[in-house]
């Protein structure tokens, strides 16, 4: 029992990390990145909002390939068209071409400088020369760096800053002679001359193709349990999906544990009275509740039970009343309670009903065995051969059930969420994909699956606790 | 339906088929029976939907000049139907009428003979007719019409004004599902529009109606994708087991600890102008491992059965013992998990377009249930959660008299 118990615990991580790495495919691989629409509207973009775009682009790691980086294979000839495109060299260049370009070479960064100070060489044009230094001062421009784990950022952020605004005089104006190209060619060789070492790739090519990436940036981040920061409020994303939990959670607990509750004594109950019109009353409506869609639900509780009219019993969604923070406690228990009566019914009643189909056939079954008529033999009083001989057996299959209610009640969260305001995870899933905020995106749907993974580990292990004849030897 | 669980030997005249028993059983099971019935009315439904409202004339005549029949061309044009859905139901609704007369001949005449002979030319008649249907709907579909948009009933009032006769017949609820009439905006159930209309002045009945069309389609298209990639895979990693069960499990694995519906949510939004086609593969795609864990289990089981043994040393290939021999006999949970996946892929579909995360331009059922909820007009949230909850317990009810009825323990 404790060897498999290891044995599902140890398959977690692995699975964790396919799982992150199946969103993390899915959400980089979707069309359009986040900020694109807005930054960048057609003609009207100038050079100071594409700075700007850059720069979110470099912090959000949203410059660098998904899964694999073959960007130190690019050919010399291959750049230079790029950027014939980007700066328009050629007449017939169509504006979706040229950003296209300007995206890419802003993308590829480093890895154009080698190409860059190769073309500078050879160019007798001189278009093609301002359009190469512009593009090698932002190329060569390394990033401040940003990360809190190293004690020197300082010192190390303003040699770069320095090396940063001397490539600046480095490019040509408009009417820039064959002279001046020739003395700034000279200067970036002598500059490569010193700091090629830094830009070659020899060598190192395997591992820049997986570690030159999104993913491999985003996972190294996930060890320092950094998942990285809203593209919207520039905050940490996992303290809000942690503050949210809390919402989340106590919907999902609180309406498994009243499914359970409920559905058990229900299913009972009805097992009891099997083939009677009683039981048969009893599984037309549990089928009826089943059949009910949760959104549905959820909104006929809120506009028939909230806006007076015909009823306001109960308030019209949120967590808790916007005075919440200077009630008692007491108060303030009553408040949210009064506040989650509809949002949890609505929530319930399909589990419910699910549950309590499964609990009476789980008994029925078990109601035939030869040890009830036994106990029923020795003159056990009814009640006790029901509650205590029949039910412990007969609910073993409804403890499985446990497993795949997890992830559809940690799912199903987002819709009742929505339509009661509640501010929990799946309301901020659903805020943050309309908004395309992906960190946040990721990191709730990474923090469900975790909690869906333990879950599942749970109810598979309770389930071998439950029932003796189980072993996993 | 009906496969033969062994295609050699005809067996005996008198030995009914398993389907058969299935059958036999299934319609002992009269709630369900009378569900599948209710299921197929509400398919049929679907079907008619056009015949039944809509804004074009069947017929239209013009003072005496040539009798028209805008509704009937309508039918097949991309600037009337706008989605391939509609066609497809179109191209359903046309060949079905002029079929059914026949269907009950060709029933009629086979009916006296005997059985097998009627079975196998009902079959052959059956594929036939589904081949040629295909291929029309592929015609049909790639040379869809488009003529310029009219509005029938406006013209009529207009030609009226100037003088003119006009003859129009329109069907029994005259307006599209698109239709915008802004001096109803929310209007009450009335005579005119019987649940009353939208916050665009669009007639919910009709959206209603036509939302018909896209929950079924949703639904079926969604199961029978993810049921043939769930059985392929089960049937590959239960048969052959070793390294591909132990990577396709794995799979299986991660793909249900993602919780389904935030998976769908987010592909979706991160897809720019979603059809209901990328909806049915989206739910496909989450929703495979259902099917892939059942048939993997069964294949488990009749792996090691005579009739697999035998097959292997009468030679039959790898591909035919699996998808000949064995698949036959995994079928039974696999359409019962097929049953509660279409409700299910109905409910996911009608969530998505409740959140707005659907197909915007087609006239849904949970768009309108979401349209009623911000605009609390109480017949729009009813009736839409009325249609899904009917839809979805019908094909609860089928997806339980069938399960009943594969199982030989229940068998009365």
């Amino acid at each position: 029992m404790l060897a498999y118990a290891l044995k599902r615990l140890l398959m977690i991580p692995p699975t964790f990390f396919m799982v992150s790495l199946v969103i993390f495919v899915v959400l980089n691989l979707a069309p359009g990145r986040p900020g694109e629409q807005a930054q960048l509207s057609g003609e009207k973009a100038g050079t100071q909002q594409r700075e700007s775009y850059r720069i979110f682009k470099e912090q959000f790691n949203l410059d660098k390939p998904v899964l694999f980086n073959t960007r130190f294979a690019l050919t010399e000839s291959e750049v230079k068209t790029l950027l014939e495109n980007a700066y328009a060299l050629r007449p017939a260049t169509k504006t979706a071409q040229r950003l296209h370009a300007q995206n890419e070479l802003e993308d590829t960064g480093t890895y154009l400088v080698r190409h860059l100070v190769s073309l500078l060489g050879q160019t007798p044009d001189v278009a093609l020369a301002r359009a190469i230094t512009t593009q090698l001062v932002q190329a060569a421009r390394r990033p401040l760096r940003l990360d809190a784990h190293d004690p020197n950022a300082t010192v190390t952020n303003r040699t770069i800053a320095a090396q940063n605004a001397e490539f600046m005089n480095w490019t040509l104006p408009d009417s820039a002679t064959d002279a001046e190209v020739h003395t700034t060619a000279v200067r970036w060789q002598n500059w490569w001359q010193r700091n090629h070492e830094d830009f070659e790739y020899e060598g190192k090519k395997l591992r820049l193709l997986f570690s030159d990436t999104r993913f491999y940036k985003y996972w190294s981040n996930v060890l320092h349990f950094d998942f990285g920061q809203s593209t919207l409020d520039r905050r940490p994303v996992m303290p809000t999906i942690v503050s949210k939990l809390r919402y989340s959670l106590s919907l999902t607990l609180l309406s498994v544990l009243l499914a359970y509750l409920i559905a058990i004594p229900l299913g009972v109950w009805s097992a009891v009275r099997q083939n009677t019109r009683a039981d048969t009353a009893m599984t037309v409506t549990l089928f009826v509740l089943y059949s009910l869609p949760t959104f549905f639900v959820g909104t006929v509780f809120l506009r028939f039970f909230t806006e007076g009219d015909p009823v306001a019993w109960f308030p019209a969604g949120d967590f808790e009343s916007y005075d919440a923070d200077r009630m008692t406690t007491l108060q303030r228990l009553r408040d949210v309670a009064w506040h989650l009566v509809l949002p949890i019914a609505a929530y319930t009643l399909g589990s419910l009903a699910a549950l309590s189909r499964y609990a009476r056939t789980g008994l029925v079954d078990v109601i035939r065995a030869d040890y009830i008529r036994t106990a029923r033999a020795k003159g056990v009083h009814e009640f006790v051969v029901i509650v205590k001989h029949a039910a412990r057996n007969g609910m073993i299959p409804i403890l499985t059930l446990l497993g795949s209610l997890l992830p559809v009640l940690v799912s199903g969260s987002v819709i009742i969420e929505v339509i009661f305001n509640i501010p929990g995870m799946g309301l901020y899933l659903y805020d943050a994909i309309n908004l395309r905020d992906y960190n946040a995106v990721m990191g709730v749907l990474m923090m469900a699956s975790v909690l869906t993974l333990f879950g599942i580990l749970l109810s598979d292990l309770s389930y071998a606790l439950a029932d003796p004849r189980i072993t996993f030897d | 339906m009906t496969i033969q669980a062994q295609p050699a030997p005809a067996p005996l005249d008198d030995a009914p088929s398993y389907w058969s028993i299935v059958w036999g059983q299934f319609r002992k099971r009269r709630l369900a029976y009378g569900s599948l019935w209710c299921g197929v009315t509400l398919f049929a439904l679907a079907v008619v939907a056009p015949a039944v409202a809509g804004n074009k004339p069947f017929l239209w005549r013009v003072d005496a000049g040539p009798w028209q029949s805008p509704w009937f061309t309508s039918l097949f044009d991309r600037n009337f139907f706008e989605s391939t859905l509609d066609i497809f139901f179109n191209c359903l609704l046309v060949p079905g009428v002029l079929a059914l007369p026949a269907c009950w001949w060709w029933w009629r005449r086979t009916h006296a003979r005997a059985r097998r002979p009627r079975v196998r030319a009902r079959r052959r008649f059956m594929l036939m007719a589904g081949a040629l249907w295909l291929l029309a709907f592929i015609a049909i579909n790639a040379f869809a019409t488009s003529s310029p948009k009219v509005l029938h009933p406006a013209l009529a009032e207009q030609l009226r004004s100037e003088g003119h006769k006009v003859l129009a017949v329109y069907p029994p609820l005259p307006y599209s599902f698109r239709d915008v009439d802004l001096d109803q905006v929310r209007a009450p159930a009335s005579g005119q529009h019987w649940l009353g209309t939208d916050d665009a002045g669009r007639d919910v009945m009709v959206r209603l109606l036509f939302g018909t069309r896209i929950s079924l389609t949703v639904g079926i298209f969604a199961v029978l994708l993810y049921i043939v990639i769930g059985t392929v895979i089960g049937a590959l990693s239960g048969y052959l087991g070793g390294w591909v069960d132990a990577v396709f499990m794995r799979l299986v694995e991660v793909v249900i600890s993602i919780p389904s519906l935030f998976l769908i949510l987010t592909v979706a939004a991160f897809i720019e102008q979603r059809s209901i086609f990328h909806i049915m593969f989206i739910i496909a795609a989450v929703s495979w491992t259902t099917p892939a864990r059942l048939v993997r289990a069964e294949f488990l089981r009749l792996r090691n059965l005579d009739f697999v043994s035998a097959a292997r040393a009468v030679g039959y290939s790898e591909a035919q013992i699996m998808f000949r021999e064995m698949l036959p006999n995994a079928l039974g949970p696999v359409l019962v998990t097929a049953t509660f996946g279409v409700a299910s892929s109905i409910l996911v579909e009608s969530t998505m377009s409740f959140l707005g995360l659907g197909d915007i331009t087609v006239p849904s059922w949970g768009q309108v249930l979401n349209t009623g909820r911000t605009t609390g007009i109480w017949t729009m949230i009813l009736a839409p959660g009325f249609a899904i909850f009917v839809t979805v317990s019908l094909l609860n009810l089928i997806g339980d008299g069938l399960r009943d009825a594969l199982d030989p323990k229940m068998r009365a």
